[in-house]
């Protein structure tokens, strides 16, 4: 029998987000151009709110979307045919990111929802590749094919103030901004009503249709809130980079998202940001001199699901739960599902 | 273009050639999943390493079928290595883990043999006997291509006799189904599992090894050839042997056709044609219902 | 009106006659215990009344209503609760939050803003139902390291969080020690008495059968043998044959 333990909360605790939030807000200054660009700083922000995106549905409600990319390809190339063929204004350009991001994650759960997790990992990525082919050469007008979408002019923003957008710091707190709200809002969506039940999903869904809930609706909200913050990280990308490369739909992009999310912890809130930190770093410095850098981040993966599937941060925390509650272990869960 | 009769059965029998190797790759695809309940994401990677080895056996050897049958057995013992010390620590687990470890795997492998056979693409040459077509009042199909189709037959056929008829086969028919019942009987069901996927790798080595004579070996094409093998299953309907042989076959009819007719599509035709049939027949053409 | 009715109720798998014309009736208030040797088709008569398996011809009726189509999550909006017979908890979520996310059920799920821990009248409730089946000490522990018998205890809080009008419980006391038999039968007694439960019992343990049932219901092979009062069916002939006659009991 349990014996009277002291308590100690499974969950995140919301100054996690703070600090993430004001570690961001200062790193162009404090940190050193040469240890941490801020480029990188950008683009680790940009990733790590595709991350998070793509961690709602991964992470939160346990469904593994193996092409990602397609939301963020699709928000990338939207905002930047919007702004450079449409006239819009970079946040019309977001907009369209959002509303395209939204759409295909509708359709995406409208054909394959209630399919099972694999059968949904095979379809989705099977639908960003054919994302990816579209771009490359039927829609290559439009698209710019292997070149990628080129030609967006000059980016600025006019409203509320004017900012150019071509120099690093203005470039770097408009995202921070942009990224620090949707990061508040996936972390109040997470700890709502909602998001307690995308957890019971992913922990049990038979037993969470048998408590009555509508499970399949909860799954397809999950995947319109995670195509949305994804797509949404693809209109920035085309923002901070002033182009559109065809490697946004590339099957290679989807797999780094995932391999970056479960690096920092996918049973984690901030988890996968710091995945994202860890790996765009290390690929910042390390992939000029490592000829194979895609072996050894092959062989880190495989390494990573073997021994320390929980990440960098699930492994921190269920260390520390452990110590906490020294006096009784907590077991890891092994549910066997499969026939094994 | 005129579509004319002679072109439309030339442009079938092309689709089947095709059609034919998608069908290997999906049979080996599915029967790693039925028994093993894990999606292979690496089994293009295993295609792309059988036609290497078919390349190099064949440019030391000399010998087409030596280099064809090397590429089987080698790359099935890479699946054995891969199964034992890769996969089976991931049972009991969530399927999704061996799917997300496999993909981390074509990674790695494909980048390795990059290093090792560089960008290029190789390609083994044709045997003298295979050369030229066979013709028939305006329809024509080259000699190759009729090989592959009765290659894929004859392993399809083989592949019935020893699921019907072996006592190996029924085993693992068994345990597909039931694997503690088998496991009660005495039999060493781990084992039974490597072996179904060193047999489904094989198929996608000879497949590779197959195609090493039309297309370029090059270590980018396994995750491509993976992501079509999916396309195939989703439309058979996962986890059916009838569905990856229907799959296959109607992947090659849309690829041949499609690149006849609007070539700057032929590589999103099947994409779509899956969407296609899934609006209409959610679970796969063969899809076994409690399986989705 | 019998509280909950089915007539003529069947479920076959092929050939498999799992359940076959089965007649049978719950008065609201009573504690019925469905007895039967393995196979005879219990469970899948519980699954049937839930709505987690499709009845292949009957039907079955709540408070007078047809429920005979009706899938889980609508019978379970009904009022009809089951629990399983393999734990079937969430591992990684707190003791708490397995209770709390089965009560949140009954309100809004699809909130996307407010706090859910800030839902005062659920996390009241979730407390309610953990006193009684003795889990509180536990709340913030992960459920997946409590014994078995506490696992059962979670089962059935799970449950009472949905607000049920009508449980089934399946094999509730299957593996628990004596001890934790005896409190589980307070229990389920309390659950009738205190909170006017209307509960259906599938239990293998005869002891726990007699002592707490207010009717037994006997089935094999999918067919109704009998059914009466405790005493009366432990006198009853065909019932004693069935259990010590070595008929299909596997």
């Amino acid at each position: 029998m349990a014996t009277k333990m002291k308590t100690v909360k499974v969950q995140t605790s919301n100054r996690v987000v703070w600090i993430t939030l004001l570690i961001f807000l200062v790193v162009p200054y404090l940190v050193p151009g040469n240890i941490i660009s801020t480029a990188l700083a950008t683009e680790i922000m940009i990733s790590g709110l595709f991350a998070l995106g793509f961690n709602l549905l991964l992470g939160y409600t346990g469904i593994l979307s193996f092409g990602h990319a397609a939301y963020f390809g699709l928000g990338c190339y939207g905002c930047g045919i919007a702004i450079r063929d449409f006239g819009l204004s970079v946040w019309g350009g977001l907009c369209v990111s959002l509303i395209l991001g939204v759409i295909l994650a509708a359709i995406v759960g409208a054909i394959a929802i209630k399919k099972r997790g694999v059968y949904f990992a095979m379809i989705s990525m099977a639908i960003a590749q054919m994302f990816y082919f579209m771009a490359l050469s039927p829609f290559k007008r439009w698209t710019g094919g292997e070149d990628g979408l080129k030609f967006i002019p000059k980016l600025s923003l006019s409203f509320p103030f004017a900012i150019d957008l071509q120099s690093p710091i203005p470039l770097y707190y408009f995202v921070y901004f942009i990224v620090g709200i949707s990061i508040l809002a996936i972390w109040r969506i997470l700890n709502s009503p909602f998001g307690r039940l995308l957890q019971a999903i992913r922990e049990n869904e038979p037993r969470t249709l048998a408590s009555g809930y509508n499970v399949t609706l909860a799954k397809f909200i999950s995947l319109v809130f995670s195509g949305l913050f994804s797509s949404l990280a693809g209109g920035l990308f085309c923002i901070y980079l002033g182009y559109g490369p065809l490697q946004t739909l590339y099957w290679l992009t989807s797999g780094t998202i995932l391999l970056m999310t479960i690096l920092g912890g996918m049973h984690t809130f901030i988890g996968p940001v710091v995945g994202v930190g860890v790996f765009l770093y290390a690929q910042n410095k390390f992939s000029w001199i490592l000829e194979r850098w895609e072996l050894v981040v092959g062989i880190l993966f495989v390494a990573l699901i073997l021994i320390f599937p929980e990440g960098i941060v699930g492994t921190i925390k269920s260390k520390y739960l452990a110590r906490r509650t020294a006096s009784q272990e907590v077991e890891p869960v092994e549910e066997t599902v499969s026939r094994h | 273009m005129e579509l004319n009769a002679t072109l439309i059965i030339n442009q079938m029998l092309f689709g089947l050639a095709l059609g034919a190797v998608y069908i290997l790759m999906a049979c080996g695809l599915t029967i790693i999943f039925g028994l093993l309940d894990v999606v292979n994401f690496a089994h293009g990677t295993f295609y792309m390493l059988g036609a290497f080895a078919a390349f190099v056996i064949v440019s030391l050897f000399g010998n087409f079928w030596l280099g064809l049958a090397s590429a089987v057995v080698i790359v099935g013992l890479i699946g054995w290595i891969t199964e034992s010390y890769l996969i089976k620590p991931l049972y009991g687990k969530d399927p999704l883990y061996p799917l997300m470890l496999t993909f981390g795997f074509s990674v790695a492998v494909t980048d390795l043999m990059r290093g090792v056979f560089g960008t290029i693409g190789r390609i083994v040459p044709l045997p003298q006997i295979f050369t030229g077509s066979l013709m028939w009042e305006g329809i024509f199909i080259p000699k190759y291509r009729v090989f592959i189709i009765f290659l894929t037959l004859g392993v399809l056929l083989f592949l019935w006799f020893f699921f019907k008829k072996t006592s190996l086969g029924m085993i693992i028919r068994a345990a597909t189904r039931d694997s503690l019942m088998v496991r009660t009987l005495g039999i060493n069901v781990p084992r039974i599992w490597t072996f179904g996927f060193s047999l489904g790798v094989g198929l996608a080595a000879l497949a590779g090894g197959v195609n090493s004579t039309v297309q370029s070996a090059l270590p980018d094409m396994g995750v491509e050839m993976t992501i079509e093998c999916f396309v195939v299953v989703v439309i058979g309907g996962l986890g059916s042997l009838g569905g990856a042989i229907l799959g296959g076959l109607i992947i090659g009819q849309v690829i041949s056709f499609v690149s006849l007719l609007a070539s700057d599509w032929s590589n999103v035709a099947i994409f779509i044609t899956m969407l296609l049939i899934l609006l209409v027949r959610t679970r796969g053409l063969f899809g076994e219902a409690g399986r989705l | 009106m019998p509280y909950l009715e089915t007539k003529d109720l069947c479920k076959y798998f092929g050939g498999l006659k799992a359940v076959d014309q089965v007649n049978f009736s719950v008065e609201k208030g009573q504690l019925k215990s469905i007895i039967g040797p393995n196979g005879a088709g219990k469970t899948t008569l519980f699954n049937l009344l839930c709505g987690l398996y499709e009845p292949t011809a009957g039907k079955i009726f709540f408070q007078g209503e047809d429920i005979t189509r009706k899938k889980m999550n609508r019978t379970s909006q009904l009022g009809i609760t089951k629990t399983f017979q393999i734990t079937h908890i969430f591992p990684r979520l707190s003791v708490f939050e397995n209770v709390r996310i089965s009560a949140q059920s009954r309100k809004t799920s699809f909130n996307f803003w407010r706090k859910a821990d800030a839902l005062e009248e659920i996390n009241e409730k979730t407390r309610k139902i953990l006193r009684m089946v003795q889990l509180l000490d536990s709340q913030d522990r992960p459920a997946s390291i409590l014994s078995h018998g506490e696992r059962k205890y979670l089962e059935i809080g799970i449950a009472l969080a949905a607000d049920p009008k009508l449980l089934l419980l399946d094999e509730p006391t299957a593996g628990m020690s004596p001890a934790e038999t005896v409190l589980a039968m307070d229990l389920i007694r309390d659950l009738r008495d205190q909170l006017n439960l209307t509960i259906l019992l599938v239990e293998h343990d005869m002891n726990v059968v007699m002592n707490i049932s207010d009717e037994v219901f006997c089935l094999n092979e999918g067919r109704v043998l009998a059914c009466g009062t405790p005493e009366a069916i432990s006198a009853d002939a065909s019932v004693q044959k069935v259990y010590l006659g070595g008929t299909k009991a596997c």
